[in-house]
């Protein structure tokens, strides 16, 4: 006959568990932290159902675990939510810093001139070698993107009930928002290195450096927020 | 389980149905719709808490945290578009179901020897 397993080790054994589900999630920190607590309530509530019926605990705990299944199912079970949270993020952040940059691009261009020009932006008084036709090709991979990231996020949010998405669709729609933001950066910043070299004194160099960064910026995390959707993507596939 | 794979396309509106009369938590509502089933539905607990996480995204359901016993603890009920959904999917259920039950006639007789 074995010795009764001490509490502490029991919990140990759910915790190893749950320590397994959760090097297996991809998604948002905070959400993977929820998973867990509930996971952890509801193993528990499975162990005190069966120390209750007299079980002894190492088998309650074992009877516990196999009910919730193992670790990759029921990290598994949880992709399509995780990969829907990380898109709703990706494309809500995009969707979010698109007018302020823009806005800053157009007073690097107009700045040194006032904010309010007659006239299409390639047309402005500062306005980079080639605008003519960046300008617009840049407003249309803009729209394209605008309405793909409303339409991740309206299809990972409560909308999702008359607007459902494909659980790989989602992360995959949202890394395509951050490489057409990407793409703008790249172009914007192209442009004005392009202005530096050509026209340096049309610029407004206060606008143009905070355009700049934040075109870095969003640059670097839209960068980031691609290797996480394929990941998510991965998961769910 | 051979039950539990049949319920596919189901398990949205008994999960509803499980938090009609009160918030739940996501263990209780499995045991809520095994016990209710006699049984016979004994999901596995790695499918229910991703199908409330599904619902209470869509709007259908909401969440709380709590704190039992000295571990949180996170409760669903029914939002009222959950439970517009629930009452429309029953109305639904019950006319399938009686129109399949009108075709196949009543129950076979149990055979004695």
């Amino acid at each position: 006959m074995t010795a009764p397993m001490p509490q502490a080790t029991v919990h140990a054994t759910i915790e190893s568990y749950l320590t397994e589900v959760a090097a297996r999630l991809v998604g948002p920190a905070r959400m993977r932290g929820a998973i867990l607590a509930e996971l952890r309530d509801g193993l528990m509530e499975a162990l005190g159902t069966r120390l209750a019926r007299g079980v002894e605990p190492a088998h309650a705990a074992a009877a516990a675990i196999g009910e919730f299944g193992d670790p990759p199912s029921v990290a598994r079970g949880f992709a399509s939510e995780l990969a829907a949270a990380t898109a709703r993020r990706v494309a809500f952040a995009l969707a979010s810093t698109g007018p302020p940059i823009g806005l800053l691009w157009a007073a690097a261009y107009a700045g040194r001139f006032g904010l309010v020009h007659v006239g299409p932006p390639w047309r402005w008084p500062a306005a980079p070698t080639g605008a003519w036709l960046a300008f617009p090709l840049i407003c249309a991979v803009v729209a394209i993107a605008g309405l793909a990231a409303l339409t991740v996020v309206a299809s990972t949010s409560r909308l999702s009930r008359w607007l459902p998405m494909r659980p790989t669709l989602a992360p995959v729609a949202a890394a395509a928002v951050a490489a057409a933001a990407m793409t703008v950066d790249l172009t914007m910043l192209g442009l004005l290195a392009s202005q530096v070299v050509t026209r340096p004194g049309s610029l407004a160099w206060s606008s143009a450096a905070a355009a700049a960064t934040a075109s870095l910026t969003r640059l670097t995390l839209a960068g980031w927020a691609t290797s996480r959707c394929q990941t998510s993507r991965a998961a769910v596939a | 389980m051979e039950d539990a794979q049949g319920l596919k396309g189901h398990l949205d509106v008994l999960l509803l149905a499980a938090l009609e009369n009160g918030p739940r938590h996501g263990y209780a509502i499995k045991e809520a719709l095994r016990t209710g089933s006699n049984g016979r539905f004994d999901l596995p607990t790695g499918t229910i808490y991703p199908a409330l996480h599904r619902l209470e995204r869509a709007g259908l359901i909401s969440g709380s945290w709590s704190v039992v016993d000295g571990r949180r603890r996170r409760s669903y009920q029914l939002t009222a578009g959950g439970r517009r959904k629930l009452d429309g999917d029953r109305t639904d259920w019950h006319q399938f179901a009686g129109a399949i039950s009108a075709l196949l006639g009543p129950s076979p007789r149990v055979a004695t020897s």
